[in-house]
């Protein structure tokens, strides 16, 4: 089966940031959504039920911890790996991205190298 | 970066596939789509007439199959595809630039962590051979105490000689530490001297500066042409930078942190100095801990036991030597009393030529216990003397227990440590008795009275005497511990009559009183304190003594 990834951002040029990063997956056949708010990521998550979903913090109407709350607790689609991005230094996330059932916590500016390597590795894609 | 393929382009979802549909739903037109390869890719057109192809960068992707409208979409899709790699470019130096900054966060995180000049030129050379991909690298720094060229830290294979490299500073002080960062390819002048390998094509080095001061520079070294682009002279330049300000920290740190050991140490050393000169024990009884914080008028009354102790003939003694041996003799003479007085507890408050003055803060058996071992001291220090062929010596010492005011007297420019008090003139009074009553070591009944262990000393009453200046008479006593071994069993022996004709004496029956001294005369012919009463005793006999006489010999003189 094809593999998703879902990548969730209201900053356009974060998306394309992280769209760069993984272009190679790309061009291995990795399919690529976008998102820009929660609301819309949840609709695509049940829907296309992705592989691997970056989800941005801070989003408006909903932000991204309710989203993986959601998710994770409320919808238990336990295949979905979240991995949840959000500004450096903001040690209370970490906490509360575990209390939401967050996979992975990473934080901005991210690396590159890592970011790829993690997608690689949830994905089962050497 | 991959370019974008018309199949891509034409993924499933894609709107370009969307639109292509309703295109050909509108124009009923037969028109097919295939890779350069002529796989087919969308659409159908089994009687195609003409071919058009999809061009990207002047190379062909692709072609349109079908009549003169399959033209029109060729053209679109070229269009379309150019637009897709503008922006897959655009986007590859995005990430490039978002990687840079990374780069640059996470290298100053990592300096943050360090305070080690070493460490930090070793994370900013692993840092740039990481980012800008080399064969080689070294960082040098020029240390200006030393006037020497350091390399802190090298990798990678051995391109660089670094005994040369440090020999050759001028040269490299010329051509790359001027302050300049540089791309360099051509090395001639380098591979001349052996300072690089031959087959390194190409450098890039940026200076380490703070402010104008060059501190050195990170070199790297590369086998191929071309090998480093501006974008990596840039990237190193920053890495360069953040590490200048880093070293010098550490470097400003270190010697912080040596200045004020330095300072420390040289501190200490007074404060050891200091208590030799003035002790430790009367600063500490002022409520201070160190010499520097005492002050005019600081002071504390206690009571401790004195004790004065004086070299008998002194005065004779040292008509006969000379300066030199005099200063010699008591040195000697001094040398030996201190830590006797301060293995029992006290400390010298002064030396005076032959004399000393201690205190003993504590009991005041400490005193007398440490007057016994000066005494024997002496003992030891005539053997030694006699074999020298030199005259022995004999001390005297008188002690007494009262109140003591220390303190810190003078004026503002000149401080003294002072003792002030009657207990001090007292003891010192005592002591000059002890020539006078052939006693070693006198005490006065107050000591006598804060003794709590009288039968650990050998003690003898010898009446009462009026000292000079005081009101009150003192009771005396001799302490005969620290006499020969022979003195004291025979002063032992003859105790029970010397105590019997001292009550004698102090209750005016002076007959008696020279009966029993006589006794003790007989068995001790050498007691000449025991003379001394027969003498005064014989004297009041023939002078006769007022009616309240009460035994109290009056000290006309010190």
């Amino acid at each position: 089966m094809d593999k998703k990834i879902l990548i969730v951002d209201d900053e356009a040029h974060i998306r394309m940031l992280i769209e760069q990063t993984l272009e190679e997956l790309e061009d291995e056949g990795v399919e690529f959504l976008t998102a820009d708010n929660g609301a819309s990521a949840l609709e695509i998550i049940q829907e296309e039920k992705p592989n691997l979903v970056f989800l941005d913090v801070m989003m408006p109407k909903m932000n991204g911890m309710d989203v993986c709350q959601k998710v994770k607790k409320e919808l238990s689609l336990s295949d979905v790996f979240i991995i949840v991005l959000t500004a450096k230094g903001q040690e209370l996330d970490r906490q509360r991205g575990q209390e939401v059932g967050a996979d992975v916590y990473m934080t901005k500016p991210f690396d590159p190298e890592v970011l790829l390597d993690k997608a690689r590795q949830v994905l089962g894609i050497a | 970066m991959s370019l974008p393929t018309l199949k891509s382009l034409l993924g499933k979802k894609s709107e370009v596939t969307a639109w292509l549909q309703s295109f050909l739903e509108m124009t009923k037109a037969e028109i097919s789509v295939e890779d350069n390869q002529h796989n087919l890719l969308f659409g159908s057109a089994p009687n195609p007439s003409q071919t058009f192809p999809v061009t990207l960068e002047n190379e062909t992707v692709g072609w349109v199959n079908g009549d003169e409208r399959a033209s029109i979409v060729a053209r679109l899709l070229s269009i379309m595809i150019q637009k897709d790699s503008e922006k897959k470019r655009l986007g590859t130096e995005v990430l490039n630039s978002y990687q840079e900054l990374n780069v640059i966060f996470n290298f100053s995180e990592k300096l943050a962590q360090t305070i080690e000049p070493n460490v930090i030129a070793q994370l900013t050379l692993e840092q740039a051979i990481h980012s800008i991909p080399s064969h080689s690298g070294v960082i040098a720094l020029w240390d200006n105490e030393h006037a020497q060229l350091s390399i802190p830290a090298s990798s990678g294979e051995k391109l660089f000689n670094e005994e040369l490299l440090r020999n050759n500073a001028e040269l490299l002080l010329k051509i790359g530490l001027s302050g300049n960062s540089e791309i360099m390819n051509d090395l001639s002048v380098l591979k001349e001297k052996n300072i690089i390998a031959g087959d390194v094509q190409s450098l890039v080095y940026a200076a380490m500066k703070v402010k104008h001061r060059i501190m050195g520079a990170v070199i790297l070294a590369g086998k191929n042409q071309e090998q480093y682009s501006a974008a990596h002279l840039k990237l190193l330049v920053t890495l360069a930078l953040q590490s200048s300000s880093a070293i010098e920290s550490a470097l400003l740190y270190e010697k912080n942190i040596r200045e004020a050991k330095e300072r420390e140490e040289a501190i200490l050393r007074i404060h050891m100095v200091t208590q030799k000169f003035v002790p430790h024990e009367f600063i500490h009884s002022l409520g201070k801990e160190v010499l520097t914080d005492v002050k005019l008028g600081d002071q504390v009354e206690k009571i401790v036991t004195v004790l004065f102790s004086d070299i008998r003939n002194y005065t004779t003694l040292s008509e006969r030597m000379t300066p030199e041996e005099n200063f010699n003799f008591v040195s000697s003479f001094n040398m030996r009393m201190g830590p006797i007085i301060r293995k029992h507890h006290g400390f010298i408050n002064q030396y005076l030529g032959d004399a000393i003055m201690a205190i003993f803060p504590n009991q005041a058996a400490d005193g007398l216990a440490a007057a016994v071992e000066m005494q024997k001291a002496v003992q030891d220090f005539n053997k030694e003397r006699q074999s020298n062929n030199q005259s022995t010596i004999q001390i005297g010492v008188g002690m007494h227990t009262g109140s003591l005011i220390m303190g810190i007297t003078g004026d503002e420019n000149r401080l003294d440590a002072t003792t002030i008090s009657d207990t001090v003139n007292t003891a010192s009074r005592l002591e000059s008795l002890t020539k006078y009553y052939k006693a070693s070591i006198i005490l006065s009944d107050e000591t006598f009275r804060q003794l709590q262990h009288t039968e650990k000393f050998h003690l003898r009453n010898l009446g009462k005497v009026q000292v000079k200046g005081k009101l009150a008479p003192v009771g005396i006593y001799e302490c005969f511990s620290g006499n020969k071994k022979e003195e004291i069993d025979k002063k032992e022996k003859t105790l029970f009559a010397f105590n019997k004709g001292m009550s004698e004496y102090l209750n005016k029956l002076f007959a008696d009183a020279i009966d029993s001294f006589n006794e003790v005369i007989h068995s001790h012919p050498e007691d000449l304190t025991a003379q001394f009463f027969i003498d005064k005793a014989a004297r009041y006999i023939h002078d006769g003594v007022p009616a309240e006489w009460v035994g109290v010999e009056e000290m006309l003189n010190k």
